[in-house]
């Protein structure tokens, strides 16, 4: 058992993979709207908790956006960043498990056995970017919003983890397709449904393995980043940085008490810096 | 005057009994309840007999499970497909079950078949790529062609559970068929 944790862990273990599926999310094209949320919540059968459990922090959302204001109320912006499983190659929770109900496949996917998860929660504490969540409770659809549960995916009971799966039975449908034609899935073939509900085309998913996918050349844009990278767990989730210049460079750089900052902000909106006016115009 | 040490423990021991025989009795139920228990042979609501349709009229599998080669489901075959042929078998007509059939028929009614074969909600069996790797439908549903009321096999070694699936993958050496994100997602 160990020797084959320390193969796993070892370096170019991870370049075997078959496919390698990768997402890129450009955050410069994200405007958080939450379409994708939308989606994922539909396409995964994820249960609405009701408001009493989300404030007791049982909420079940395996991709959320995160809001980071930049500068001061009210010349203040907002800035979004979609966090979901990161499919980390080296990811923590996969040590964490004591049943191996999470393990790395062959596809670079940090998968997720809801049949063998005995429920010990522990992969949820190793998770750096909190993206796993519990089923405390059997969740139920009231008539007939049960039958729009999507077929293709397992109804979660109580006492198991899940998390984000890229969409794997899509991944599945299009290797299925694929193999009937003695193939390679193509490049965009495979779309999550957050990917496809996406209106500003900010996510893109695909083959790392293949150097000319969409996803390979983002991951070549020199905005490309990792969220956490310093904890070394070789995200599979590539974000692109958003370009737009920081606030408080715009304003004249700092921070400003009120007083200060009328001044300092009335010139601008004065010399019509577009950027003010879309702020102002965000805040009101 | 001694302290048996047996004395002392008797608690314990008889604790450790009524353990061991918690759990001896609970794995002899589930077995039962998987062998004996559950309805392997459920009844159908129209007597449809493979052995008449399948075993002497050896009409082939995928006449009526048409999905079975192009989809994750086999499927049941639709009431127009059992009348599309009984129309013309005049000779069986006035037979109390194809009488049921014709009542559904006319009615506008779907079968209310009973679902013999069925898996974990967990577990995604695709049908597809088993008929085209040129897996016989005997293979999993047994020799379906010889039974009058179909019924799903309760052999404990022969059951359709996750070794047996496993043993066929590695046999055949299935393309990642030993990865749990085959069947499980």
């Amino acid at each position: 058992m160990t020797d084959k944790l320390r193969e796993y862990r070892a370096d170019g273990y991870f370049a075997k993979f078959d496919y390698h599926w990768t997402m890129a999310i450009d955050l410069d094209r994200c405007t958080g709207c939450g379409a994708c949320v939308v989606a994922c919540q539909a396409e995964n059968n994820l249960p609405i908790v009701g408001e009493k459990r989300v404030r007791q922090g049982r909420e079940m959302k395996w991709l959320r956006v995160e809001r980071y204001w930049d500068g001061d109320y009210p010349h203040a912006r907002l800035n979004f960043i979609p966090i979901l499983c990161q499919q980390c190659d080296k990811a923590p929770c996969e040590i964490a498990c004591p049943v191996f109900a999470t393990y790395h496949n062959q596809d670079g996917l940090n998968a997720q056995v809801y049949n063998r998860c005995i429920g010990t929660r522990t992969c949820a504490v190793y998770c750096p970017y909190e993206v796993r969540f519990f089923n405390w409770f059997t969740y139920t659809w009231d008539e007939p919003l049960e039958q729009q549960l999507n077929p293709d995916v397992t109804v979660r009971e109580k006492g198991v983890m899940e998390k984000c799966t890229f969409c794997v039975q899509r991944i599945n449908r299009a290797k299925d397709a694929a193999r009937d034609e003695d193939r390679r899935v193509a490049d965009g073939e495979v779309q999550p449904a957050c990917a496809q509900s996406c209106p500003t085309d900010a996510i893109v998913f695909g083959d790392r393995n293949d150097s000319d996918s969409a996803v390979s050349r983002k991951m070549r844009d020199p905005r490309a980043y990792e969220v956490l990278k310093e904890l070394n767990t070789a995200p599979s989730v590539i974000y692109l940085k958003n370009a737009r210049e920081p606030l408080h460079a715009a304003n004249g750089g700092g921070h400003h008490d009120d007083g200060a900052h009328a001044e300092a902000a009335e010139p601008h909106a004065a010399a019509g810096e577009p950027r003010m006016a879309e702020v102002e115009s965000a805040v009101t | 005057m001694s302290i048996s040490v047996f004395e002392a423990a008797r608690p314990v021991f008889t604790g450790l009994l009524v353990a061991v025989m918690v759990v001896v009795g609970a794995f002899v139920g589930h077995w039962a309840h998987g062998a004996w228990l559950n309805d392997h042979t459920p009844v159908q609501p129209i007597e449809f007999s493979h052995e008449i349709h399948a075993g002497e009229n050896e009409i082939p599998c995928q006449y009526c499970h048409t999905w079975a080669d192009r989809s994750a489901s086999a499927g049941v075959p639709s009431v127009e497909t059992c009348v599309g042929c009984h129309k013309g078998l005049t000779e069986v007509r006035d037979k109390p079950e194809i009488e049921k059939l014709f009542g559904y028929w006319e009615r506008g009614e779907g079968i209310p078949w009973v679902k013999v074969h069925d898996t974990p909600d967990f577990v995604h069996f695709r049908h597809k790529p088993h008929i085209r790797a040129g897996v016989e439908c005997q293979t999993c549903h047994g020799p379906v062609e010889e039974m009058a009321r179909v019924t799903r096999r309760v052999d404990i070694n022969e059951d359709l559970r996750m070794p047996w699936c496993i043993d066929c993958h590695t046999e055949e050496q299935v393309a990642n068929g030993r990865d749990c994100l085959t069947c499980h997602y």
